[in-house]
């Protein structure tokens, strides 16, 4: 008797998916035959807006392109537009970029781990993580103000300092991190169910990851050293001298399986805390910006002739914006943001090919899928049940950051 | 094995030759205590010679694409930007090789690149369908991110007759207005 192929599709509105994307699969039993990924759900033309307005508006609406990476969109625009411009950040405004970049690192690492452990079926492990990993939203909020979109970077530097008051905060949370890291380690790592969860599921060879064209923790885990930090360095890395971790050094050697993408990420967690020890260590006084001026910074863009690549090794892989100025306009003429999950869903379509139902989730999840998040809405009521005007909202926010400097033992 | 940006701008001129209309070495400073250069080469090329130029970046390395894009200013060429990175997985060492060229908009037409890299497909899709360039030998030529019913023609990112202009100004009003205008109801 032949079996009969059933046609499943998951999204783009599913239960197990926090983004909408549309996988078409064709299943023979368990088994399946076909697949097809749709995207483009959630486009905006946000490329298109940032074309239509100033570099310095620009800056704030590519925060806004996705809310986990808030900062690594912005860092490869200052990236790219200091290039065009020719201009050097201050070198304190450069070690704090670091810093906030490699907070970010954190714990986007530390969410990634709790949704492939949720994808799995570990709640468990999901609150765990994810109540690990508020330490580091209060401290990112200490330091800017906000828990998701920061707005702490301008071309030629930033706009808010780390203060001396902040340093101890920042140095608890590491020695906190050090030790919840190798709590972690030992649950992911050490765990028979996880480990035979993952172990040969979305296994992707060193040859077919280069064809792929994929990049970040998901290229390092099939064995390719590649980090943008690494081969284009650039602020406080290139100080550093920042090393690619793969497989290879921790284990001997690299399957390329949802395993091994664990390990890489939760190693990369250890590395962003002695980054950001390193930059709190070597600190150096000074301005933080080299235009303070936004007037003069939009005249200087004005007369800008030219074109530059703006990269950074954002959580998820590489963070590419290319633009170009002129025309005497003081905004991009044109702007082409490529992230990493774009390049990323790429491998679904092979790895989904013989693998079983069961293993949608894992295969949907392990590369940490970004679609270019959604717009959000959040409708906050008061206690009478009235929506709050931004104002109010403006005025609790205040309220709370200042209730978290008390909670901390922070005084300015 | 690695090459410095000016290695590479060598070999792709023994290769290319004449098709290279204009080259530069575009250097970057970084650090803060130990800084250190790295290059990109820029190049600008006839239209003609994109697969042979393609073809001789994957002659020195494989490559890493890092995005194919094409810029439209209502003229008439758009100008298509191919970005490489040679020698990653180095420290200091990886090359960007830009390749950039003016495509006539009477012959929107270029050779696919899916054959050497695969993952160059999600590129040459999201091309296709914004600015209506055809490429010759890419099989998958669904649409990537615009609906499947999106009308024939149209191409978002095309500021000429081809573009979204005239969409854009029918978003403020309601579908029953649009319909009341065409008598269907």
């Amino acid at each position: 008797m032949a079996k009969t192929q059933y046609y499943v599709p998951v999204g783009p509105i599913h239960p197990a998916l926090k983004e909408p994307i549309r996988v078409e699969a064709m299943v023979e039993g368990e088994r399946i035959v076909e697949v097809d990924v749709k995207r483009g759900f959630a486009h905006r033309g946000i490329e298109y807006m940032g074309m239509k307005r100033n570099a310095i508006q620009t800056l704030y609406l590519s925060e806004r392109i996705c809310g986990i990476c808030s900062i690594s969109h912005p860092y490869a625009f200052v990236i790219g537009t200091e290039k065009a411009l020719g201009i050097e950040a201050p070198p304190r405004a450069q070690y704090i970029r670091t810093i906030i970049g490699e907070l970010e690192r954190i714990h986007s690492h530390i969410l990634w781990l709790g949704v492939v452990a949720h994808e799995m079926g570990f709640d468990s492990l999901l609150f765990w993580t994810w109540k690990g990993r508020e330490k580091l939203l209060d401290i990112l909020e200490l330091i800017t103000g906000n828990r998701i979109n920061y707005s702490v970077f301008m071309i030629g530097g930033v706009r808010r300092d780390i203060k001396e008051s902040h340093v101890k905060a920042l140095r608890d949370m590491i020695n906190y991190y050090r030790i919840f890291t190798e709590e972690m380690k030992d649950v992911f790592l050490s765990d028979p169910v996880y480990k035979a969860r993952t172990r040969g599921v979305a296994q992707l060879s060193k040859k077919m990851a280069l064809e792929l064209n994929v990049v970040g923790p998901v290229a390092r885990a099939a064995g390719i050293r590649m980090d943008v930090r690494q081969d284009m360095p650039y602020d406080a890395y290139a100080d550093i001298g920042v090393r690619a971790i793969v497989p290879q050094d921790i284990v001997g050697e690299a399957r390329g399986d949802a395993y091994d993408i664990t390990m890489v990420r939760l190693y990369e967690i250890d590395q962003s805390l002695d980054i950001i020890e390193y930059c709190l260590d070597e600190m150096p006084e000074g301005k933080l910006m080299a235009i303070p001026n936004y007037v003069a910074l939009l005249a200087k863009i004005r007369r800008t002739e030219g074109e530059a690549i703006g990269a950074h090794e954002a959580p998820r892989g590489e963070v590419i914006h290319y633009f170009r100025y002129g025309n005497k306009r003081d905004g991009p003429l044109f702007w082409k943001v490529i992230a990493p999950s774009y390049n990323n869903i790429n491998t679904w379509k092979p790895l989904l090919l013989g693998a079983e139902v069961a293993d949608i989730p894992i295969v949907v999840a392990y590369i940490d899928p970004c679609m270019c998040c959604n717009d959000r809405l959040a409708v906050v009521r008061n206690e009478e049940g009235r929506i709050i005007d931004p104002e109010a909202l403006h005025r609790k926010a205040v309220e709370k950051t200042e209730r978290l400097k008390r909670d901390l033992g922070v005084r300015e | 094995m690695t090459m410095t940006a000016q290695e590479v701008l060598e070999r792709l001129q023994e290769v290319l030759g004449e098709a290279i209309l204009s080259h530069e070495i575009r250097e970057y400073t970084m650090g803060v205590k130990r800084k250190r250069t790295y290059g990109e080469v820029w190049l600008t090329i006839r239209p003609e010679a994109l697969r042979k130029a393609v073809e001789a970046v994957f002659g020195i390395d494989y490559p890493h694409l890092h995005f194919i894009t094409g810029n439209d200013e209502g003229g008439e060429v758009i100008t298509v930007v191919y970005s490489f990175g040679l020698f990653y997985a180095n420290p200091w060492g990886e090359v960007s090789v830009v390749i950039k060229f003016d495509l006539p908009k009477s012959n929107l037409v270029l050779p696919t690149i899916t054959d050497l890299m695969i993952g160059a497909e999600t590129n040459e899709r999201e091309i296709r369908e914004m600015l209506g360039i055809e490429f010759e030998g890419l099989k998958n030529k669904r649409h990537l991110f615009l609906p499947d019913d999106w009308p024939e023609g149209k191409y978002p990112w095309r500021r000429d007759e081809y573009g979204v202009e005239d969409m854009v100004k029918h978003t403020h009003r309601s579908v029953n207005e649009i319909r009341k205008e065409r008598g269907e109801q």
